[in-house]
């Protein structure tokens, strides 16, 4: 009973080859490929025509779908060429690893995952001795590079040879234990098909497995015994197809090794001639469409630098790397950001795997079901409004869970205003549409529940985020939705951000809602003296930067600008450190002593002073004389006045001397100087409350006042034990 | 020898011959090493005899690689970068290596003629013999194409354009055409060019679409990690020290390490430790300049100070390197001291010393 044992490494295009020729050669009645038994049924689907790599069988524990794991297949996957021809050829197929059902019961037994110390790759040892950068890049070399010098037989038999011979000299493997437990299971899996009368067997597996499988009829007892030791479990997977992207089959799940260059992977198993000359033509071809000259005398040259680079490195054929160092060469005049391109578009490749529909349900979408039955929440296609009580418990979760699949863009419930304006309150309709599972079945590979799917949402969002305004709103939208594992990230975000941003006003727009969250939000996991330090961070860096900021805007920025001061100045009142208020108000006296500042700006900067009480009354009428005095351009004293009133006139009222003032200003205006500032004058005192109005008209009326010392300051007529009278009264109003 | 610089090919002279005795290699027509044997002298190695040739440029092995393969074949070879990342010593020890001579070399200025590229006339020997061979002026590229040796251009950007693109035939055709002899020069086997261009300057002539393509393209990149950046200037600052004789103290490596890590932390934009991001100025902060900061603070303290390196000798030189532009720079300058410069405790010295000079 011939035993056919194929060693391959995963996604390798050489071994894909190999064994397509091989297993073709062979015609075996059975096929065994590595991976837990669990997924054979799976794998039978493969060939069906809806299913379109690159795909991956997910497998995942039933109770727990947060457990899972992957094992993606590309059309070049030797696994993906060996299910191909069985289910062409109607053989059975098997998979014959340990079961995953053990190794999820593994994890569960013992939660903290020790790494052991880290292992060399066994290949490493060849590769030192014969003069390779990495043992992965004497496998290319030897096993995958150069397909057709070899017989497929000779090949698979040199696999064989060489892995015999590593792990006879005891060298040990990156996971010793627990291969040998896999090998073992392995072998039992081969000696049931054996009993079963299966004439012609051939196995894919992991190349490093190749040898131990050889031995089957001997180590039966040994194999038993050992096998008594795995745990039971009564953990039920199950098994799905997912849909599975070209960035993905780099990540390391299920079958360990992650590839970095997919698209160039797929381009060698597309064209096993000419492949450089293709590719690079390929690449031309992209740099093309994006409008760069690169003419075929470009791919003739990169062509024979790839070639010559090769042979310096004594290769007999350019691999990615050669490739790739002639067209940065070449054809990016050396730039490693045009490159980018290729890598993106090529190298790794945009692919976008296809699933059936028929498949089984995945468990993001089981998760939903679950959640909405626990949360009483119903599937209608008519709109129904939910009005949400945020202090009982399960109106808390169901607006959690509401808010967590907006940002999974299933657009089943939306906000509506609530009349009550209590911040406890919140009022959302609800519209079921079919449509909307597909969202969520889209959103599968984000992960399991969704819960993990919405953090992987966000965290994605994050990334391709350069706005610190986007990030704070990001933030903001977190915490209703209890993401508290993304809010770290987000906060890392924004400080990565805020430190290279140039650009003060985007920073001036994140502060306050950062000084708000990390006061009134309610962060509960969160550490918030790490919100305080990056808000204190930001501040810092505003403080540096307002003054050149400010530096030569226009009106429409300056009034971007004099809105951002103040809800700056508002965050650090709120913010009640002391070193920030002083740090925030130099600035401000920096910010006035300045030349080529838009004196809407000056005006706002000198009322928040003045407000802030630290001029003498003195000072004050002197930045106030010196701001009006005729020598400054009307239409700038018109300006300044603007952003000195604007919100409340009531000063007008009490500060005769700022009265004076401004009355002779305007009385010293010609007539043609004031029709044309009247617009300005008059949009700012239109803002002004009616009686405030009122009372700035009558004192108008009156003109200029006499100014006595008791104006400002307290008068002595008043009756202090009266006075003190209505003391309580306002105490309990301000609640102090 | 009381000469202040040595050429490459007479510096490591026994190198360059150690390395011809034991190469074993493909030999290029008109070269004098193979090209394996080429990238050894410029990377540093152990002979096969035991011999050890010291590393001329301290960084990723391949860009020499790609380097020595371009030059083997028909195009020539530019060396792009950032000012002081060792275009030129790079393009000097290919050309030793190479052909056994770095000084066919035509400098680069906005005032470079068509004459100092192809030819210039003897005009005396022009007005008495008319025009004839004995009347031509050969520059070093016509001196390179006739004995088939690797020519240089430095800083091939500064040229202007109409001038640039004689290269044209010469590297095309390998042919120098002279129409007032109606004769012409063709290059000898082993003639190809090493032009060096720098890509921060302000105001440089780009290269035409027809010029470009008769060059690969190597980018010198600035060091990938503080140890072989530290290395560097050490290297460096040790031998510039005691061909300058300046009588101080070899600086601690610390200090050293403190300055590239300040040079580093602000080119790239975000600390050592990967954790805070800060901005960069818009000086170039190669380590050319940390290297020439080390000099200038060694020399203050020599003359100066008490023969010792200290911050202060060294914070003026700092500041110089960083700020470039007067107001940019200078807020980027001011937060990198108070966010970062500040918080470490054993960098205080500094700190006092920088702000004492930035008030």
């Amino acid at each position: 009973m011939p035993l056919h044992i194929l060693g391959i490494r995963h996604h390798g295009v050489g071994s894909a080859r190999y064994v397509a020729e091989r297993i073709e050669a062979l015609q075996p009645d059975l096929i065994l490929v590595e991976g837990p038994p669990e997924m054979t049924e799976a794998l039978q689907v493969i060939g069906h025509e809806a299913l379109k790599p690159p795909v991956s069988v997910m497998l995942y524990n039933i109770d727990n779908p947060q457990q899972a794991v992957f094992y993606p297949f590309a059309t070049f996957s030797p696994e993906w060429v060996a299910a191909l021809y069985a289910n062409k050829n109607r053989i059975p197929l098997r998979a014959i690893d340990l079961p995953v059902a053990i190794s999820f019961q593994q994890a569960l037994a013992e939660n903290d995952t020790t790494l052991s110390a880290p292992v060399r790759d066994p290949l490493d040892y060849l590769a030192e001795v014969d003069g390779f950068a990495s043992g992965s890049a004497l496998w290319d070399h030897y096993f995958e590079n150069h397909f057709q010098i070899h017989t497929s037989a000779e090949h698979f038999e040199a696999v064989m040879l060489t892995m015999k011979t590593l792990r006879q000299a005891a060298i040990p493997s990156l996971l010793e234990e627990e291969n040998t437990l896999r090998e073992a299971y392995m072998r039992e899996c081969i000696r049931k098909a054996q009993n079963e009368l299966y004439q012609n067997i051939v196995i894919v597996c992991g190349a490093w497995h190749a040898p131990a499988l050889v031995q089957v009829d001997t180590t039966a007892k040994a194999d038993a015994k050992l096998l008594k030791t795995l745990p039971k479990t009564k953990i039920k997977p199950l098994a799905t197809w997912i849909a599975w992207t070209a960035q993905r089959l780099a990540l390391q799940s299920g079958y360990g090794a992650g590839i970095s260059s997919p698209g160039w992977y797929a381009h060698r198993w597309k064209y096993p001639q000419d492949t450089a000359m293709l590719w690079l033509t390929q690449v031309a071809g992209l740099f093309r469409s994006k409008q760069a000259d690169i003419s075929t005398a470009h791919v003739i040259e990169a062509y024979r630098l790839a070639c010559t680079l090769a042979s310096l490195r004594n290769r007999p054929q350019p691999t990615l790397n050669e490739l790739n160092e002639a067209v940065i060469s070449v054809m990016c005049m050396g730039d490693a950001v045009l490159f980018q391109l290729v890598e993106q578009a090529l190298i790794i490749g945009n692919k976008l795997g296809k699933v059936p529909e028929d498949i089984p349900k995945v468990p993001l979408q089981e998760d939903f079901e679950k959640k909405i039955k626990s949360l009483r929440l119903s599937l209608t296609a008519n709109a129904k409004q939910y009005d949400l009580d945020l202090r009982q418990e399960n109106d808390l979760k169901r607006s959690v869970f509401l808010h967590r699949l907006a940002m999974l863009s299933v657009t089943w419930g939306r906000t509506v205003e609530n009349r009550n304006k209590g911040t406890f309150k919140e009022s959302w309709v609800l519209e079921w549409s079919p449509a909307m599972i597909l969202e969520l079945i889209d959103k599968a590979y984000y992960g399991n529940t969704v819960q993990i799917a919405a953090q992987q949402v966000i965290l994605q969002q994050l990334q391709a985020e350069q706005k610190l305004g986007n990030i704070t709103s990001l933030l903001s939208r977190v915490i209703p939705a209890e993401l508290f594992e993304c809010i770290e990230a987000l906060l890392l975000a924004i400080q990565n951000l805020a430190s290279v941003s140039a650009d003060v006003v985007d920073l001036m727009a994140a502060y306050p809602t950062l000084v708000q969250v990390s006061r009134y939000g309610n962060v509960r996991k969160t550490d918030l003296s790490m919100m305080q330090k990056i808000a204190d961070g930001l501040f810092t860096r505003i403080s540096i930067g307002l003054g050149n900021a400010c530096y030569g805007l226009d009106e429409a920025n300056s009034e971007q600008m004099f809105r951002h001061i103040v809800a700056v100045n508002e965050a650090v009142r709120l913010n009640q450190q002391e070193e920030a208020q002083t740090l925030w108000l130099n600035t401000l006296q920096q910010l006035l002593a300045r030349t080529g500042i838009h004196p809407l700006i000056l005006g706002c900067t000198s009322r928040l002073l003045f407000d802030a009480q630290i001029w003498t009354t003195s000072e004050a009428e002197q930045h106030f004389a010196y701001a009006l005095s005729p020598a400054n351009p009307p239409s700038d004293v018109a300006a300044w006045i603007e952003g000195f009133l604007k919100g409340s006139g009531a000063i007008l009222i009490y500060d005769d001397t700022l009265w004076n003032l401004l009355y002779a200003w305007v009385a010293s205006l010609s007539e043609q100087h004031f029709t044309e500032l009247l617009p300005i004058l008059r949009r700012t005192f239109s803002q002004f409350e009616y009686a405030q109005r009122k009372q700035i008209g009558e004192k108008a009326r009156k003109g200029l006042v006499a100014i006595s010392a008791s104006t400002l300051g307290a008068s002595p007529d008043i009756d202090e034990p009266r006075a003190e009278m209505i003391l309580p009264i306002l105490e309990q109003l301000m609640a102090v | 020898m009381n000469l202040l610089r040595q050429h490459a090919e007479e510096q490591f002279a026994h190198e360059l011959a150690e390395l011809k005795r034991h190469d074993s290699g493909h030999l290029p027509p008109n070269w004098q090493l193979s090209p394996q044997s080429v990238v050894t002298y410029l990377m540093g190695g152990k002979l096969r005899n035991g011999f050890e040739v010291s590393s001329k440029y301290i960084g990723d092995r391949r860009l020499m690689e790609i380097a020595v393969a371009t030059l083997t074949t028909d195009r020539a070879l530019l060396l792009y970068g950032l000012p002081g990342t060792a275009k030129s010593w790079v393009s000097e020890h290919l050309a030793a290596a190479i052909s056994g001579n770095s000084t066919l070399l035509i400098q680069g200025t906005a005032g470079t003629s068509e004459e100092s590229i192809r030819y210039g006339w003897n005009y005396a020997r022009l007005l008495a013999e008319g025009p004839s061979e004995n009347a031509l002026v050969a520059t070093p590229m016509m001196k390179a194409m006739q004995t088939g040796k690797i020519a240089r251009i430095e800083e091939l950007t500064r040229i202007g354009s109409d001038v640039q693109d004689t290269l044209i035939t010469i590297l095309s055709e390998k042919t120098l055409p002279i129409p007032e002899l109606n004769s012409e020069i063709q290059a000898v086997k082993g003639f190809n060019v090493i032009a060096t261009a720098n890509n921060r300057d302000k105001g440089v002539n780009e290269l035409s679409g027809a010029l470009k393509r008769r060059f690969n393209t190597v980018i010198l990149p600035v060091p990938d990690s503080i140890a072989e950046e530290v290395a560097i200037v050490r290297q460096r600052v040790a031998g510039l020290a005691s061909s300058l004789e300046i009588p101080a103290q070899a600086p601690a490596l610390q200090e050293i390490q403190r300055i590239v890590r300040i040079f580093r932390e602000l080119r790239n934009g975000v600390t050592e430790d990967g954790k805070t991001r800060l901005k960069t100025p818009s000086s170039t902060l190669s380590t050319a300049e940390a290297i020439s900061v080390v000099n200038n603070g060694l020399a203050l303290a020599a003359h100066f100070g008490d023969g010792k390196m200290n911050a202060h000798d060294l914070a003026s030189g700092i500041i110089g390197a960083v700020i470039k532009d007067p107001v940019q720079d200078s807020v980027v300058w001011k937060e990198y001291l108070e966010t970062v410069v500040k918080t470490r405790d054993d960098w205080k010295d500094i700190y006092r010393a920088c702000r004492e000079i930035s008030r």
